[in-house]
């Protein structure tokens, strides 16, 4: 369910990208971050983010129940895979929302 | 005709190996496993499990070049040589094509296999509509031959806790049924990251199901049960 | 039942089972998904150095025209057009369309194809 859901909104997203870069490129990096920082598209681009995550999270941890048997390797590998989704999280909050010099 | 043939007997063998074989068809030989038993009154140590002969009791579901399929309704003209023979992949070989599949029938228990109603018996029979009896239609020919279980990766992977297609199959037919009354419970025991949703729609099974029947379509029926369930 | 201590041979080599085309789509889906979410964090730093500086946005504008990048670029579209394509196709499934044998074994083709098809177009864009 959560797979589905994020992924048409991902969908949606790309699609709305595509179409903007094919159809107004941004030419320089003022109008690149104006148009990212602007509100419509920070919200939009974290949901995306976050919806990436949300599927990456089960789409990898499938991967992982159906190859990695052993029990110990089990929950390693998914500590391993919640931790890196967690940092690009963060990341990606410092990107899209903190302030910048 | 060329054959490759799988042999393994366990108190002569340590490890399975192909064995070659080569027969002139005759005029009667329509289906592989007339072949085979003309091969075995050859070398009577090939074993093969076989009893109606006719697509009925799924006795010999064999792995077909690759494919599962029954060899006594393979039309063994059809094949591309040599034809290459094993036993149905993933469950312990006894010997040489015939397998052990008590995990196959574990997981077919594991849905409860049979008709739930506490309701007070009518006098005579519990009665369907043909409306009714329809929607079994699809689901109630399965033969348990495990051609379909034993081709799904998802069975590959996760033999002892995912369904398989053949159990789902058969749960969806109790489920279908107008007469069962436990559909709540059948539907919450599968609602389970691995019982049902291990499931990727590869529908391997659907493509190999000698009976042409179509395991796939039962579990997304059961999936969509499921979704509207919790809506 | 076998007795545990009789060591029975299991045939299991899925090279010599046999892949119908739904198999195939599947499999790379399933590849697909783990290349593109192994390319996040590149993909995120690109991003982040976009949104620095004057300096670091042209930095990413000469990243991009380099030929290894667009050599990496490809695949990833490919894998990205794949994996749309094969998720839509799972999405169609949900709500039963083209759920019947012929038409999911056609339509695991046009995703196999179309993934393709699309890599090829960024092929012929970008070089």
């Amino acid at each position: 369910m959560v797979q589905r859901v994020s992924a048409v909104y991902m969908l949606l997203f790309l699609v709305f990208l595509l179409f903007h870069f094919v159809l107004t490129p941004p030419h320089s990096y003022q109008a690149w971050r104006d148009w990212v920082r602007s509100p419509f598209v920070g919200i939009a681009a974290s949901v995306f983010f976050a919806a990436l995550l949300a599927h990456v999270w089960v789409g990898i941890r499938d991967v992982v129940l159906d190859y990695v048997r052993p029990i110990g390797a089990r929950v390693l590998a998914l500590a391993l895979l919640g931790l890196c989704l967690a940092g690009a999280g963060a990341w990606l909050v410092r990107i899209l929302w903190l302030p910048r010099p | 005709m060329r054959f490759s043939i799988f042999r393994f007997d366990p108190e002569r063998d340590k490890k399975p190996y192909m064995q070659d074989f080569e027969i002139e068809l005759e005029a009667a030989d329509r289906m592989l496993l007339d072949v085979i038993l003309r091969l075995k009154a050859r070398d009577d140590s090939l074993t093969i499990r076989k009893s109606c002969r006719e697509g009925v009791c799924g006795s010999d579901a064999i792995n077909i070049n690759g494919r599962n399929g029954l060899a006594c309704i393979t039309n063994v003209r059809e094949l591309k040589e040599p034809v290459v023979l094993r036993p149905l992949p993933t469950f312990p070989v006894i010997r040489d094509l015939v397998v052990d599949i008590t995990r196959f029938f574990e997981q077919y228990h594991s849905i409860k296999p049979y008709l739930i109603n506490d309701e007070p018996a009518p006098e005579r029979e519990r009665l369907q509509s043909p409306e009714d009896r329809e929607k079994l239609n699809g689901l109630y020919e399965c033969i348990l031959c495990a051609c379909c279980t034993s081709q799904c990766p998802s069975s590959w992977w996760n033999p002892e806790k995912f369904v398989g297609p053949a159990g789902l199959l058969q749960a969806d037919r109790f489920i279908a049924d107008s007469r069962d009354r436990a559909t709540r419970e059948r539907l919450d025991d599968l609602n389970d990251v691995y019982r049902l949703f291990r499931c990727r729609s590869i529908m391997n099974c659907t493509e190999v199901c000698p009976k042409g029947l179509a395991p796939s379509r039962a579990i997304e029926r059961i999936r969509l049960a499921l979704v509207k369930d919790s809506l | 039942m076998l007795r545990p201590e009789n060591k029975r041979p299991v045939f299991f080599n899925p090279v010599l089972i046999q892949m119908p085309v739904g198999a195939l789509t599947s499999i790379v889906h399933r590849v697909t998904g783990i290349l593109l979410a192994a390319g996040i964090p590149f993909t995120i730093y690109i991003l982040d150095l976009s949104l620095q500086s004057d300096q670091s946005w042209s930095r990413v504008v000469h990243l991009l025209d380099a030929w290894p990048f667009k050599a990496i670029a490809i695949v990833f579209i490919w894998a990205l057009a794949h994996h749309l394509l094969a998720g839509v196709r799972h999405l169609l499934g949900d709500v039963d369309v083209g759920s019947g044998l012929i038409s999911a074994r056609r339509s695991a083709w046009m995703v196999n194809l179309g993934g393709l098809a699309v890599g090829l177009l960024a092929a012929g864009a970008l070089l």
